[in-house]
């Protein structure tokens, strides 16, 4: 089972590799993304975008749309980050397209649960908000197996501690990038529920 | 010394606005206050009205409502979030304009319609694709005790506006009521005869004035369990 999808995604791969690949907007060299990834992202988010430390985030099957809105908010510091700005700084536009290209093709790796106690309370979380608070379902924007599209990123398979990191910067107003709907959301869920999604996420299917 | 007071008040609302919370709403007078006309005409509203809609771009733009109403609108019988789907555009124009402006109460929806989120045609493509989705017919309904006196009531005092099938009327932005959740209908109706929902037409408060709660629970119950004869759906 685990070894035929990862034969298919090989092939899938392959398949994206063979030509320059293009999302619902972004286009993009699938080469020369994996040549900038393999040289300016592969210490933090992994050569494939699975990234192997906890607090970077897996871009592997990230949109590319909401994959570059990101690198180019980072540039002009709609979107705050220390670590990011001097690396985006460094990347012209289309590097920043290749690369979100090229991200977006690769299979991205099963997440880890930590917790999994609180994968129920992450279930209802995800599927239905809180209405008591004013919480929508977060399926609702990022769909029923956190997948995502075009305009909401993919969250299936994401590390907790990276998920938990957005949701405080997003609670305190450190990112506001977001139209003020997820600020909105992290302002108004409790911390265990937080917690709760966070892993839930993490236990999302790793399919694209 | 007055203008210099507005001035100092300009300042200070300003400075809330910007300091302010990600979901305080906006306030703005409605029926408690004298001089309210319903139904006003207003730029942002006015414009989205007169928009073509486009339906597919509707369906995108809703996906920021589906977390709460549902991805058929079919929101939830428990009164917290209504049935959108097959409401008439009209009315659900109004309705999000309403909360926008601050002139319908609505703190836990505000900050997923406000203009920063929602433009004026996605406003109007949304209500057009909300429109066309069927009608979702499992909702919500009361105790069945006293529907003979909610009939009676309904015909009475109700109908005149929201139709005898409970299909509302688009040209005047009255609210199909039909297959809405008991609850919800409700909720609402006590708010209109209290003056708590402050969009609410004056006309439509004098007919529930003097009503009961347990009158409204029997009106609301008639009213979740009317149906759209076929071919009636969007008058
Ligand atoms: C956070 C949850 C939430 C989100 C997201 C949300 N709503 Fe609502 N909405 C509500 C609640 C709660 C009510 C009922 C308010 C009340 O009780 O008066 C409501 C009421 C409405 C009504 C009034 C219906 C009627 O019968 O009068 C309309 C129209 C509406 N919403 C449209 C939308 C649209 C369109 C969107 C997306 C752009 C949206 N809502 C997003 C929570 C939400
Ligand atoms: C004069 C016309 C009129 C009459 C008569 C009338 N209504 Fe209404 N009703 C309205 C309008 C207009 C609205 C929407 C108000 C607004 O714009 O927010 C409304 C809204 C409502 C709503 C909220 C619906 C929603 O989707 O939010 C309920 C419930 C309701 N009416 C119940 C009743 C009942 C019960 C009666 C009879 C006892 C009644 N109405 C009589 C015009 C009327």
């Amino acid at each position: 089972m685990k070894h035929s999808r990862m034969i298919a995604a090989a092939a899938c791969a392959g398949l994206l590799l063979a030509a320059s690949s293009a999302s619902a907007e972004v286009v993009g060299d699938l080469e020369r993304g994996k040549a900038v990834a393999a040289e300016v992202c592969v210490a933090c988010h992994g050569a494939d975008g699975n990234s192997p430390v906890p607090m970077f985030p897996k871009l592997a099957g990230q949109h590319a749309d909401y994959a570059l809105k990101q690198l180019q908010e980072f540039a002009s510091a709609r979107r705050q980050s220390d670590i990011m700005k001097p690396i985006v700084e460094g990347l012209s536009a289309r590097d920043m397209a290749d690369a979100a290209v090229f991200f977006a093709s690769q299979q991205p790796s099963p997440g880890q649960v930590d917790d999994p106690s609180m994968l129920e309370t992450g279930r209802r979380v995800f599927n239905e908000g809180n209405p008591d608070q004013g919480v929508p379902a977060c399926a609702g924007c990022h769909g029923q197996n956190g997948v995502g599209n075009a305009r909401y990123p993919r969250l299936a398979g994401q590390h907790p501690t990276y998920v938990l990191d957005q949701m405080q910067q997003f609670a305190d107003g450190r990112r506001t990038n977001d139209k003020r709907l997820m600020q909105t959301i992290a302002s108004r869920l409790g911390e265990t529920e937080t917690r709760a999604v966070a892993e839930y996420i993490a236990s999302l299917e790793a399919s694209k | 010394m007055k203008s210099a007071l507005s001035a100092m008040f300009v300042l200070a609302t300003a400075c809330s606005t910007a300091l302010a919370q990600p979901d305080a709403a906006p306030r703005a007078p409605g029926i408690e206050s004298s001089g309210y006309v319903w139904n006003q005409p207003d730029p942002d509203k006015d414009a989205a009205l007169a928009h073509r809609p486009d339906i597919e771009q509707g369906k995108i733009a809703y996906e920021i409502c589906q977390g709460c109403h549902q991805s058929d609108g079919s929101g939830r019988a428990d009164a917290i979030y209504p049935s959108l789907a097959g409401q008439h555009a009209s009315v659900l124009i109004k309705q999000m304009m309403d909360v926008r402006a601050g002139r319908r109460d609505n703190p836990k929806m505000h900050p997923f319609v406000g203009e920063w989120v929602v433009s004026v045609e996605e406003v109007a493509n949304i209500a057009a694709y909300l429109n066309q989705l069927p009608i979702s017919l499992d909702n919500g309904k009361g105790s069945g005790n006293r529907l003979e006196r909610g009939r009676e009531l309904y015909e009475n005092d109700c109908a005149s506006c929201h139709g005898k099938n409970g299909e509302g009327n688009a040209t005047e932005f009255y609210p199909l009521v039909a297959h809405q959740h008991y609850a919800y209908l409700y909720k609402e109706a006590v708010m209109i005869r209290d003056g708590e929902r402050r969009n609410a037409n004056p006309k439509m408060v004098i007919f529930i004035r003097d009503y009961s709660n347990e009158d409204l629970k029997a009106v609301s119950d008639y009213m979740s369990r009317l149906t759209l004869p076929a071919g009636t759906r969007q008058p």
